[in-house]
């Protein structure tokens, strides 16, 4: 198997617990090298609001969300947005390289529940050929239930006001029941505010489902 | 017109669209027409793009790739380097100027440290005189910020660029570019003289997309440079194929420093240095800064610790990705670092004065012969002291030790010609 970042052959390292463990393991996408560059996010000290790294209590953002009524996603990411991951990030949404979807799937294990993707506009999609969050989570079973209006200036050429500030634009897609569902897990690329979780979770709370919800990210 | 010689994908174009001649940027079967790779990747929405060469923007069927003229330069007289060559340059230098008169291939097989750089001027500016394009292209970046400054202080009047990812677009048409492998690809028949430096380096060499992009970009004459040409190079310039010029010799005539095995057993490394190493490194630091080659970017971070407490003097390390990279080599060079723990060759053109060269577990597949020729190059450069030693640490002989060094005994019996 080759790395999809640098080409390089990918050596396995065998270890007992994996040999031993029943749990499936999946082959991974990146050499040793290439998953170096990345920054783990240390779940032990995350924020157990939004998965910050470093910060073991409830971080102020999170804080805020929680005054102003929101139930706190309680949110896991597995990686920071450093350097490195900025230019993944590049290559994979900016440049549009399809291949890299594969990228980190075995290190993306999200807690059991009913996986829920943040859908992407349909003029993104049109340009990009395909849904960068659907392609990074496309090892797991998705239910494609919530759908996104265009809007007119993008998430990512906005301040962090400027995000904060964005309007609801989710809704579920007709003919979708959520009476039998106990838990949601939303799953994104990143967590930059919340605002587009918070937003995803009211649209399903609007639709009447009345569960547990969470989120999921490949990065905070 | 700012994209003479270029071939372009829409977003990359800014101005003289309708002077482009337009052409499919991926034919029915596949192949990218940038590259000239057929390993098209389909996206989910049903199209499909180049994976080979997404790094310059993708290329999607069904999209244009915009081709734009060369038209020639009026004649000047280009050449301002006033230096000199030494007769063994002057002689490779001519057989070089015989090659691209008759626009034919050329290898010019020179050892680090024999002055490549110089004795390519006459053959460019016999180019550059008449008008024609030239392209100095080496897959590093280092190399080509290394060679732009004196080929821009070379040809003083020649509009020129520089171009590798991230670099400004050039503004206006240029008739010499210094350019990464990389970015050949956005040139099409465009250069009557193209010279590939370190043909044999990553990640040029044994990569059919960059040597598809410098067959294209050319319409004249390639020259290829390389301290360790691959034996298929080779071959074709003993067979007469290609024109081929050999300097074994550094520009000060002293011969390369052969390197020196000694065994080792490497059970313990990277966490114990094996004595007698750290005995040769106490040794050498007395008169000499070191360049301790290793083979895996692991074993930076131990031997650094291990060398900070056993040698009194200042002890770095860097490798291919690090940041504070170009920081770290210039503070070697002023000496400000006596002992430099790497896992890359660094800046090849750079010389170092007394530096000694030190490559731990020299046996390990991760250095080709290659590599281990241009590790031991960084020895010996400087004409004070031709004879910086070069220690191999090994605990088997290898193959690429053995093609490695009896290459260096090779050339230091060798006669230019
Ligand atoms: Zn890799
Ligand atoms: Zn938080
Ligand atoms: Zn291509």
């Amino acid at each position: 198997m080759a790395c999809v970042l640098c080409g390089q052959p990918i050596q396995i390292e065998w270890t007992l617990t994996k040999i031993f463990t029943l749990t499936k393991v999946r082959a991974p996408h990146l050499c040793r090298a290439c998953l170096r560059q990345f920054t783990r996010i240390d779940q032990a000290n995350a924020c157990p609001g939004c998965g910050r790294a470093d910060s073991p209590t409830l971080c102020y953002d999170c804080q805020r969300w929680q005054k102003a009524g929101y139930p706190l996603l309680h949110h896991r990411a597995v990686f920071q947005y450093d350097g490195a991951m900025k230019s993944f990030i590049q290559q994979y949404k900016g440049l549009g390289d399809w291949r890299l979807h594969v990228a980190f799937q075995d290190l993306i294990q999200p807690p059991k529940s009913t996986y829920v993707p943040i859908p992407t506009e349909a003029g993104h999609y049109q340009a990009r050929g395909f849904d960068p969050v659907l392609g990074l989570f496309d090892h797991l079973s998705l239910h494609q239930w919530l759908e996104k209006a265009d809007t007119p200036v993008p998430q990512a050429q906005k301040n962090r006001a400027g995000r904060l500030m964005t309007p609801q634009s989710f809704s579920v897609r007709p003919l979708v029941s959520l009476a039998q569902i106990s838990q949601i897990t939303l799953l994104d690329d990143l967590y930059t505010t919340g605002r587009t979780l918070y937003h995803a979770a009211d649209a399903l709370r609007e639709a009447g489902f009345h569960g547990t919800i969470t989120s999921f990210s490949l990065i905070r | 017109m700012r994209y003479a010689g270029m071939q372009l994908l829409l977003d990359d174009i800014k101005s003289d669209l309708s002077v482009a001649q337009a052409v499919p940027a991926m034919t029915t079967d596949g192949r990218c027409m940038r590259c000239g790779q057929k390993q098209a990747v389909t996206l989910p929405i049903g199209w499909r793009y180049c994976p080979v060469c997404v790094n310059l923007g993708r290329v999607v069927e069904g999209q244009s790739l915009f081709r734009f003229e060369a038209p020639r330069f009026p004649p000047t007289a280009s050449l301002t380097w006033q230096g000199e060559l030494t007769h063994a340059q002057q002689q490779a230098s001519a057989e070089l100027c015989a090659s691209v008169k008759a626009q034919r291939e050329h290898l010019l097989w020179a050892v680090t440290g024999a002055g490549k750089t110089e004795m390519l001027f006459p053959a460019i500016a016999q180019l550059l005189n008449k008008g024609g394009r030239v392209g100095v292209a080496a897959p590093r970046i280092d190399v080509v910020r290394e060679l732009a400054p004196r080929l821009a202080q070379a040809f003083a009047h020649t509009p020129m660029a520089v171009r590798y990812g991230g670099a400004p677009w050039p503004k206006q048409d240029v008739q010499l570019t210094v350019l990464t492998t990389h970015q050949l690809l956005r040139y099409y028949h465009c250069f009557d003289l193209l010279v590939i430096d370190e043909v044999d380096a990553f990640p040029f060499a044994h990569d059919a997309a960059l040597m598809y992009a410098a067959q294209h970009a050319v319409i004249g004459s390639m020259v290829w440079l390389s301290a360790t040409p691959d034996q298929k190079l080779l071959q074709q310039g003993r067979r007469g194929k290609i024109g081929l010029s050999t300097l074994p010799r550094r520009f000060h005539g002293y011969p390369l420093p052969v390197p020196k095995l000694a065994w080792v057993k490497k059970v313990h490394l990277p966490q114990q240095l094996p004595q007698p190493l750290l005995d040769q490194l106490k040794k050498l630091v007395t008169t000499h800064r070191v360049l301790l080659f290793v083979p895996d970017i692991d074993w930076l971070r131990p031997i650094v610790k291990a060398l900070r407490r056993q040698l009194n003097v200042a002890v770095q390390s860097v490798h291919a990705q690090d940041e504070a990279r170009e920081a770290k080599v210039l503070a070697f060079r002023a000496g400000e670092i006596q002992v430099m723990v790497t896992t890359t060759i660094l800046e090849r053109g750079v010389t170092i004065h007394r530096c000694a060269v030190v490559v731990l577990s020299a046996d390990s597949p991760r250095f080709g012969h290659d590599a281990l020729i241009q590790m031991a190059g960084r020895a010996g450069r400087a004409a004070d002291s031709p004879d910086d030693p070069v220690w191999f640490y090994v605990q088997h002989y290898t193959r690429d030790l053995q093609v490695a060094i009896t290459t260096i005994e090779q050339l230091n019996h060798m006669k230019a010609g």
